[in-house]
């Protein structure tokens, strides 16, 4: 994404890659504390995966170190670097996209893949048990009421979504071909403006005519 | 010991920053003798070291975290380094430092002060970073290390309350290695007026309460927001880096400049 240099010195000042980098941080390590399958990173340790995403001007590197990840905004001793964007990184969950998104030169593979392969490793083994998590907080009672308003929101989404799919699809395969486009209804509105002038001079010839008539009575 | 000499407005302590006699120094806005400013300031962080984390997160609304993240992002700190955390207190750049270096690596975190010391140690062995991590109490002014031994040198907050800064740097810059590179993070002038008069009001009007109200010590934050206002403005200490011997030295204003992260090579 293109950003200006005032934008970026700006940027800088206010520390928003260092602000981003400690939430990522946070996030990943307090998702790493809540997984109900201990993940091991000592296998890992001292490794880094650089992110260069096209959505931000800074990288995001992930290193492994006491067991705990770190998340900094410079890629000076990167073991692997992925450049791409968040978008391209989703597709990524389907395996047999990675060769076609770096053949379509949506996604750029620098250094080990290995480690890039650890690093995935590790976000497929997380498995959160968030009830279990949520009725630590609030209660089993609680939580198995919000467990099913949430499923119920879920799936009234998910119907949501489907309907206007189903909605836009009939629209753009059928209906499209069928509607009238908006050069038709120009055309339209010209041929009932031509009528009505054509229509104004038949009243007024004829309106000459009964005057002549008229007159010769 | 001698006593309080003088004590000033922040404009006339500001102007008589540069004129004070050769065995005199600044404690804040009072003039005093040098050997007077070290007990001084260690009763200030005697004072404060146990309730010196959360009253920085309360004080600065958790922004020094972003600002220390900045200084160890600027710092390219590599696997293997050797790091000092010079003044480091209660060892926020040298939880970080220790995980970056590695077990290759080591971080020596000093401060003068024995409580900073204690405390910071407590919280880094809590969280389990013990390998590669060694504690010195030292007096920046004369650092207890052999010439071109360290990598990095980083002073976060803490330049301020030296006695003699331009001697401080010069010990500072004998420690590192050729190529070695002093980071200074530290309180400085705003760029902007209005942020200024804004952060006059603040520092001197709700910091002091704060510390009355939290650590029960309003006086040691009066000092803090007195050393600020003492302390060299970015260019300034930019000159001053240049003058120890410190080479390609530049700064980043953060935060309108109230914080300023400057930085200085050994070749």
């Amino acid at each position: 994404m293109f950003l200006s240099t005032r934008a970026v010195k700006l940027s800088e000042q206010l520390m928003v890659p260092q602000f981003i980098c400690s939430v990522v941080e946070l996030i990943i390590n307090r998702a790493l504390s809540l997984s109900s399958k201990p993940i091991t990173l000592s296998v890992m340790e001292n490794k880094t995966l650089t992110l260069e995403l096209a959505e931000l001007n800074f990288p995001l590197s992930i290193t492994v170190s006491n067991n705990e990840l770190l998340v900094n905004g410079t890629n000076s001793t990167s073991d692997c670097t992925l450049i791409s964007s968040i978008a391209t990184l989703r597709q990524l969950k389907a395996k047999q996209q990675l060769t076609e998104l770096i053949k379509q030169e949506q996604l750029d593979i620098q250094g080990d893949i290995k480690v890039a392969q650890q690093f995935a490793r590790i976000a497929e083994e997380l498995n959160i048990d968030w009830s279990t998590e949520i009725a630590k907080h609030i209660g089993d009672v609680p939580t198995h009421k919000l467990e099913q308003l949430s499923q119920k929101a879920k799936n009234s989404l998910s119907r949501l979504f489907e309907s206007l799919e189903a909605d836009v699809g009939e629209f753009l395969v059928h209906e499209k071909r069928l509607a009238v486009t908006n050069s038709e209804i120009n055309r339209f509105n010209q041929g009932v403006e031509q009528v009505n002038e054509q229509l104004s001079h038949v009243e007024s010839r004829l309106a000459a005519l009964e005057s002549l008539l008229n007159n010769c009575q | 010991m001698s006593s309080v000499e003088k004590n000033s407005t922040p404009s006339q302590a500001q102007n008589d920053a540069n004129s004070v006699a050769d065995n005199t120094t600044h404690f804040g806005f009072q003039t005093i003798d040098k050997e007077e400013k070290i007990s001084k300031v260690a009763g200030v962080f005697h004072s404060v070291a146990k309730q010196y984390d959360v009253m920085n997160d309360l004080m600065s609304f958790g922004i020094h975290r972003l600002w220390k993240r900045f200084t160890i992002d600027a710092s390219g700190v590599r696997p293997g380094n050797k790091v000092l955390d010079l003044a480091g207190g209660t060892g926020d750049l040298t939880a970080k430092f220790s995980q970056l270096v590695g077990k290759e690596g080591q971080v020596v975190l000093a401060d003068i002060n024995s409580s900073m010391l204690n405390v910071g140690r407590d919280k880094l062995r809590d969280r389990g970073l013990v390998q590669n991590i060694e504690y010195v109490q030292a007096n920046a002014e004369y650092l207890p290390f052999e010439e071109n031994t360290f990598d990095i040198v980083t002073i976060a907050f803490g330049l301020r309350n030296v006695t003699d800064k331009d001697k401080a740097l010069r010990s500072i810059f004998s420690v590192l290695k050729p190529g070695g590179r002093l980071l200074v993070l530290e309180f400085s002038k705003p760029e902007h007026e209005v942020l200024n008069k804004a952060y006059d009001f603040y520092s001197f009007n709700i910091l002091p309460k704060m510390g009355e109200l939290v650590a029960k010590d309003g006086e040691s934050y009066q000092y803090l927001a007195e050393s600020i206002r003492m302390h060299p403005n970015q260019e300034t200490l930019k000159e001053m880096m240049d003058n120890a011997g410190f080479e390609q030295t530049s700064y980043k204003n953060l935060t309108g400049g109230i914080v300023a992260l400057h930085k200085g090579y050994k070749f």
